[in-house]
């Protein structure tokens, strides 16, 4: 992974640069010890390590916006990191730049029940939001796999899902205001307790913005009742198409369940062997789907599902009778992961999405790849909104293999956007998927996206070497094309 | 007027523009000019050739559309295969004297989402990707045709509610939800705004999922044929399987409180009151300007109380009372104390939707920006439009 040339003359300055920050927040909230920088020199991508150039960990807004107006004035580029719990390296630290890291800002600053909001700070968990509000019966709907660690902050930085976001939506459907802290130290406040607003909507532009637009210093969020019963289905397959189609199924007959999650054959057995969920271990797909709401519509559902599932050719069939069956059926699903860890010494996660209907085709297309890369891959996919994390297993200590996953996963990936699919369904691109955007953008949409960028930080100072492959400078890309021979308006001072 | 049938013609039509230092006004059927403040430009681009359905697969929940296609259409379509548009558009048609409910891309353009914003999301939170040409004259898109997906910045935000001031857009791609198989309303009697918002809260509070809420004062209940002597009548619609609903709505009418009477609506009437709700309808009589604010719910009886003694006014709340409709006095005094009042209870925006004199004239029909915010706005518009081609000052000034 090619990262921006340091640049040496702010390296050089190191120390002076430390010294001046120390008078900007309290001399302990600078890090500048090789050992105290280590703690900081990955995120949840840990194949990729840097030592960054200083941490810096601000305590109030007006700091964060005291550094970025000193970074700004300097032109030292700033990486921001919530928990670090990125999975796509967007909190990769670069060795010229200052790691801006808000672990301090982790209070709840309002619980607001009238108007069914939380105001947090951007380093408080993602589940602490539900930790604080749920004696009230109320809970934060997006629930990332990592949520006991990941930051709000983060979650909004990378526009982050979860199992329940096919009916309860990602953080940006969950989020009602921002405060944001340019990269010129100017403190902004987008949106509020209110639903609409009458100005661009930089609020939404920002969130998924992978840290490149701005720092989120703090969050309002939408908070919701928590349903009233949740009850769940486990479904075994023959066929792996079929299983599509039955998911496929279930939506179009209207309805739209809080979860809809499969796996395949080698993720089924790796789980069953680590969890003993009671998966059906001869089955080549197992669906869970989980209802929530009323009683006697998650009753009435529960049915439905189970007749268009057993319509759809499912081998077998069973229904959660209690909340103990229902946390097996997901405590396999939910251990996936580390499941298929244990039978292979490591493992690469990927993120795209296709469209539903052509799962089948991308099953076809990744045992024909597994044979041509001599790796196995395990799926568990959100199967309802399409959003596939092929989990290619390797074994990092024989030469090349990390290579071979390498370029099996961006096959996978190339795949999916062939099918109509994207790269990245919740991961964000990162450093990760970066190069691989040209397979999904053109050049001209690219240069579009890093308009918007310039808009917000001119000397792309923010988070450089993340997200787009190749970066232009902002004098470049603010050019117009000479139409017809003419420069339009070849009078108007241009800057 | 020049007519566009694709992206190519649109590219062509601004770089045109740029090369005579002309401004353009995009037109889809020209039912929401009103909307906005006046632009300035010397001709206007009808973008309502680019119609049609280019893809819609009900079980992907993903519908691809041509913006100039009518909204009328659409709907049609997904009727077709029990599915809907789940932000709910309003019809402003009678509002705003026009002759049709217009375009998607009107729709998108505007932001505009209806009673199930409050539960289901605005028009924002359903648009997933999008082809379009910019103010450079360049064709870019954003986004894709799935539902998850964090790839690159999220344009469609951006360009949702970005007036036609950023990019012509051509196809679109929704996503879009299952309709409710049967709803229902309840009526509750409320003797002010205070403990109407109240109830609202309370019944929010309650795991019986309220889809949408209203609050209606009595002069405005009475219009909309809801025959109660309360001061105030709080709307709550419940949606989903019938069995569901009759449930839950056995579970909220206990929530009535002190004594009131609650009242059941059937579902084809219930859908007559939504419909009238959404849009405007209730207030369409009235002589004066109608203003649409949106603040934070519970703040709703407060800016009530601080602006109604000093106005000739009609108003009714929405989105659980953070969706104010007003009927007031044209002028800039009306919205310049509705926007006063908003800054001391919570925030929020107030916008003029339907100029009745010439208002529009005194005041900014869209709430003036900080300063900061202003200027970022101005440097986004500049990423997108560096020459102010595109619907200029629709949004703001320079913007």
């Amino acid at each position: 992974m090619q990262m921006p040339e340091p640049d040496q003359q702010i390296m050089a300055r190191r120390d002076a640069i430390c010294a001046a920050l120390r008078q900007l927040v309290p001399a302990a909230s600078v890090v500048s010890s090789a050992e105290g920088r280590r703690a900081y020199d990955a995120d949840g991508l840990s194949a990729y390590r840097q030592l960054p150039l200083a941490v810096v960990l601000p305590e109030t807004v007006e700091q964060i916006a005291a550094v970025m107006k000193y970074c700004h004035a300097e032109g030292i580029k700033v990486v921001p990191r919530g928990a670090g719990t990125s999975l796509s390296g967007g909190a990769l630290p670069l060795a010229d730049a200052v790691l801006l890291g808000l672990g301090k800002f982790n209070r709840i600053l309002d619980i607001d029940y009238a108007n069914r909001c939380v105001v947090a700070q951007p380093g408080v968990t993602n589940l602490a939001i539900t930790h604080a509000v749920q004696d009230q019966g109320f809970y934060y709907a997006p629930d990332p796999s990592s949520q006991i660690a990941c930051s709000v902050g983060g979650n909004v930085a990378e526009n982050s899902g979860g199992v329940h976001c096919l009916k309860y939506g990602l953080t940006t459907n969950n989020l009602l205001g921002i405060e944001l802290v340019t990269i010129e130290g100017e403190i902004l406040r987008l949106g509020g307790k209110h639903l609409d607003a009458g100005d661009y909507d930089l609020m939404g532009v920002m969130t998924g913005s992978e840290g490149l637009l701005g720092i989120v210093s703090e969050v309002t969020l939408r908070i919701l009742q928590k349903p009233a019963t949740q009850r769940a289905l486990l479904v075994g397959f023959d066929d792996t198409a079929a299983a599509a189609t039955a998911v496929g199924d279930v939506i179009g007959a209207g309805i739209i369940p809080a979860g809809m999650e499969m796996m395949d054959g080698l993720a089924i057995n790796a789980a069953e062997d680590f969890v003993h969920a009671g998966y059906p271990r001869d089955a080549a797909a197992l669906i869970i789907v989980e209802l929530d709401g009323p009683a006697v519509e998650v009753d009435a559902l529960i049915e439905r599902v189970a007749k268009i599932m057993d319509r759809a050719g499912a081998s077998s069939l069973k229904v959660s009778t209690s909340e103990e069956e229902r946390n097996l059926f997901w405590a396999g699903r939910k251990s996936a992961f580390p499941a298929v860890g244990r039978i292979s010494p490591d493992y690469l996660c990927m993120d795209g999405t296709i469209p539903r209907r052509r799962l089948p085709d991308m099953m076809v297309l990744m045992a024909t790849l597994s044979q041509k890369y001599g790796l196995r891959v395990a799926n568990v996919f959100h199967a309802g909104d399409g959003n596939l994390h092929p989990l290619i297993l390797f074994d990092a200590n024989q030469p090349g293999e990390l290579a071979r996953a390498e370029d099996f996963g961006a096959d996978i990936l190339r795949g999916c956007v062939e099918m109509g699919g994207v790269l990245t369904g919740e991961h964000g691109v990162g450093v990760e998927k970066r190069d691989l955007m040209t397979i999904q953008f053109t050049e001209d949409d690219m240069k579009q996206q890093q308009r918007l960028k310039c808009a917000f930080d001119a000397n792309h100072l923010l988070n450089p070497g993340k997200v787009f492959p190749h970066l232009h400078r902002c004098a470049e890309l603010g050019r117009l094309h000479v139409h017809k021979g003419k420069m339009p308006f070849p009078d108007l001072p241009r800057f | 007027m020049p007519k566009i049938n694709n992206l190519d013609e649109a590219a062509e039509a601004v770089l045109d523009a740029q090369q005579q230092k002309h401004r353009l006004e995009l037109r889809g059927l020209g039912t929401k000019t009103g909307i906005g403040n006046q632009p300035v430009y010397d001709a206007c681009l009808d973008v309502s050739a680019m119609q049609g359905i280019v893809d819609y697969q009900p079980e992907e929940l993903v519908l691809t559309v041509r913006a100039g296609t009518t909204l009328s259409a659409v709907e049609a379509a997904l009727d077709k295969a029990n599915q809907m548009l789940a932000f709910e558009p309003a019809d402003l048609s009678a509002l705003l004297k026009s002759k049709s409910t217009g375009t998607i891309g009107g729709v998108l353009a505007t932001n505009l989402s209806g009673p199930r914003r409050l539960t289901a999301g605005a028009a924002r939170d359903f648009l997933l990707g999008f082809d379009a040409v910019s103010g450079r004259g360049e064709r870019f898109k954003s986004g894709g045709r799935v539902m998850k997906n964090v790839t690159g910045y999220d344009l469609s935000k951006l360009i949702c509610g970005s007036y036609g001031t950023l990019a012509v857009i051509d196809e679109v791609t929704i996503k879009t939800l299952p309709r409710p198989e049967t709803s229902l309303s309840l009526l509750f009697e409320s003797d002010d705004m205070a403990s109407a918002v109240a109830l609202i809260a309370g019944i929010f509070a309650s795991p019986h999922e309220p889809g949408a809420a209203a609050i209606l004062p009595q002069p405005v209940a009475a219009a909309a044929g809801i025959d109660l002597a309360a001061d105030f009548v709080v709307v709550i619609r419940l949606e989903g399987i019938a069995l569901s609903v009759d449930d839950r709505a056995g579970h909220l009418r206990g929530m009535g409180g002190t004594g009131g009477t609650v009242e059941t609506v059937p579902q084809a009437l219930s859908e007559t009151l939504w419909r009238r709700i959404r849009d405007v309808d209730l207030l369409a009589d009235h002589a004066g300007d109608i203003w649409k604010l949106s603040c934070p719910p519970a703040s709703a009886p407060q800016i009530i109380a601080a602006i109604e003694p000093h106005f000739d006014m009609a108003f009714y709340a929405d989105w659980a009372g953070g969706l104010l409709w007003l009927a007031g006095p044209s002028g800039a005094d009306f919205g310049n104390a509705l926007r006063a009042a908003l800054t001391l209870h919570g925030g929020g925006h107030a916008q003029l939707m339907c100029d009745r004199g010439n208002s529009k004239q005194l005041i900014p029909a869209l709430q003036p920006l900080p300063p900061a915010q202003a200027s970022l706005s101005k440097r986004v518009k500049a990423a997108f439009d560096p020459l102010g081609v595109l619907n200029f000052g629709r949004m703001h000034d320079g913007i």
